[in-house]
């Protein structure tokens, strides 16, 4: 069955994170998650940090975690212009299961300090959870392919 | 010998010019490495999103209501504020001097009663011309952070918003390779095409900047226009989203003209003293083969008297 694909681009101030046709893309919007198809309307949407998913060409799933951003959808395009993200694969769990913990505790402590300082944890919260779900998400795609295989 | 004396001096002090010229150049060299990666890295993002902003401005001017208030133009031009970015230190060939007359031609272009805004202490050339200054800002040699020039966004945005400007261009140098530089003049807002105007997407290769053909071509291509009319969807709503997007974006578009003049800024520097060193190279083996003429001049005069005293003795 030939697919119809999309020219799918992520883009972050660093990097173009990934560059690619793709089947569909599930992106975290400000109005709730939604999955977009070729010929998919025009759209430009505000993005919360979260995971995004998308199915290539191959039918290989790429996850990858954002922190927020727009994505702009034009007719056999998809821009997102993040504010960070990274791949699932790049991710380290270790490592962000310790940052979170981290902004957890300043969290805590942060009650006396100002709104500007606080809404920054806030965020920095909110970008380590969406990076761990994609981590896990992505692990669970890949023991689900194993068990497939076998 | 009093000849000969004097031109070893001078060698000697051409050479150690030439030293601190070298170490200079090596100095912006690193430093141009670094500053020409961070603004290759942004360059697609900022290239993407001016894109975006530009279309939506396109798409603006097609509705009796415009979508936000940076992307309509206004009727009345009173005043103008151009954010300058210059260097904080010379020595950098005429990279100062080729931005602020950038700047000053497009002043003269449009006279209208014009601020500026600086940043980067070489700017400051610009009060000995009559010219109000409307803030100076400090900059960094090598800018890292994003956050250093949000100071400079929020006031010029909010200047924006209460009309005290009524059109904000910023005058910064695009680099196009480590050999050449361009000072150019964008305009930040209102975010709206001009038939005459290059739309000066950041550092397009060597297209410079990008025209409005371009930008219909790429039109024609994404938002099939052929037959019907397109129009986009904005979630949640169109004014929440553009609140969001386009501040954003015009800090962005901001941060990497500032990258741009870094990098810019690093190589002209380096090129310059590149030329010195060299300069420098030219005149020390210059100024050899005088000591050398002189020194010979002065032994052969020094033989003469003394085969013409032997000379005297034997008649």
């Amino acid at each position: 069955m030939a697919n119809k694909t999309i020219q799918f681009e992520i883009v972050t101030p660093e990097r173009v994170v990934l560059r690619q046709e793709i089947l569909q893309a599930t992106v975290p919007t400000a109005s709730g998650e939604i999955t977009i198809l070729p010929d998919h309307i025009p759209l430009v949407s505000i993005l919360e940090p979260g995971v995004i998913e998308v199915k290539r060409a191959d039918n290989v799933m790429e996850i990858m975690a954002v922190s927020g951003g727009f994505i702009e959808v034009m007719c056999g395009k998809i821009v997102i212009l993040a504010d960070t993200a990274e791949r699932a694969e790049e991710l380290d769990e270790a490592r962000i299961k310790e940052a979170k913990r981290k902004a957890e505790e300043l969290k805590k402590t942060a009650k006396n300090k100002d709104d500007v300082e606080f809404t920054d944890i806030a965020v920095r919260l909110e970008k380590e959870l969406a990076r761990l779900h994609a981590v896990n998400r992505w692990r669970k795609l890949k023991s689900d392919g194993l068990n497939k295989n076998k | 010998m009093a000849k000969t004396k004097e031109i070893s001096r001078r060698i000697k002090s051409v050479s150690s010019t030439k030293k601190i010229t070298r170490a200079m150049e090596m100095v912006s060299a690193a430093k141009m490495r670094k500053t020409i990666e961070a603004v290759l890295k942004t360059r697609t993002y900022a290239n993407l999103s001016w894109e975006t902003v530009l279309r939506l401005a396109e798409l603006s001017t097609k509705r009796s209501e415009p979508l936000h208030p940076f992307l309509k133009a206004r009727k009345k031009i009173n005043k103008v504020a151009i954010i300058l970015i210059t260097a904080n230190r010379g020595l950098c060939g005429g990279y100062n001097t080729a931005v602020i007359s950038k700047a000053k031609e497009s002043i003269a272009k449009h006279p209208l009663p014009t601020d500026f805004i600086l940043a980067g202490k070489k700017g400051l050339s610009v009060y000995n011309q009559d010219f109000t200054v409307a803030a100076e800002f400090e900059k960094s040699e090598v800018l890292t952070d994003a956050r250093e020039i949000y100071p400079i966004v929020k006031m010029v945005l909010s200047d924006y918003a209460r009309k005290k400007y009524d059109k904000i261009l910023v005058a910064y140098t695009d680099f196009i390779n480590p050999a050449k530089q361009v000072p150019r003049v964008k305009q930040l807002l209102p975010i709206a095409l001009t038939s005459d105007q290059y739309l000066g997407i950041v550092g397009h290769e060597s297209g410079l900047a990008t025209s409005r053909e371009f930008l219909a071509e790429k039109a024609k291509k994404h938002l099939c226009l052929d037959g019907y009319n397109f129009e986009y969807t904005f979630e949640p709503s169109p004014k929440e989203v553009l609140n969001k997007l386009v501040p954003r974006l015009l800090e962005v578009q901001l941060y990497q003209a500032f990258l741009e003049a870094n990098a810019s800024e690093q190589s002209a520097r380096m090129s310059a003293m590149h030329q010195a060193t060299d300069a420098a190279s030219d005149m020390v083996s210059e100024l050899t083969l005088f000591y050398n003429k002189a020194r010979q001049a002065s032994i052969t005069g020094e033989i003469a008297e003394i085969s013409a005293g032997a000379n005297a003795l034997t008649e």
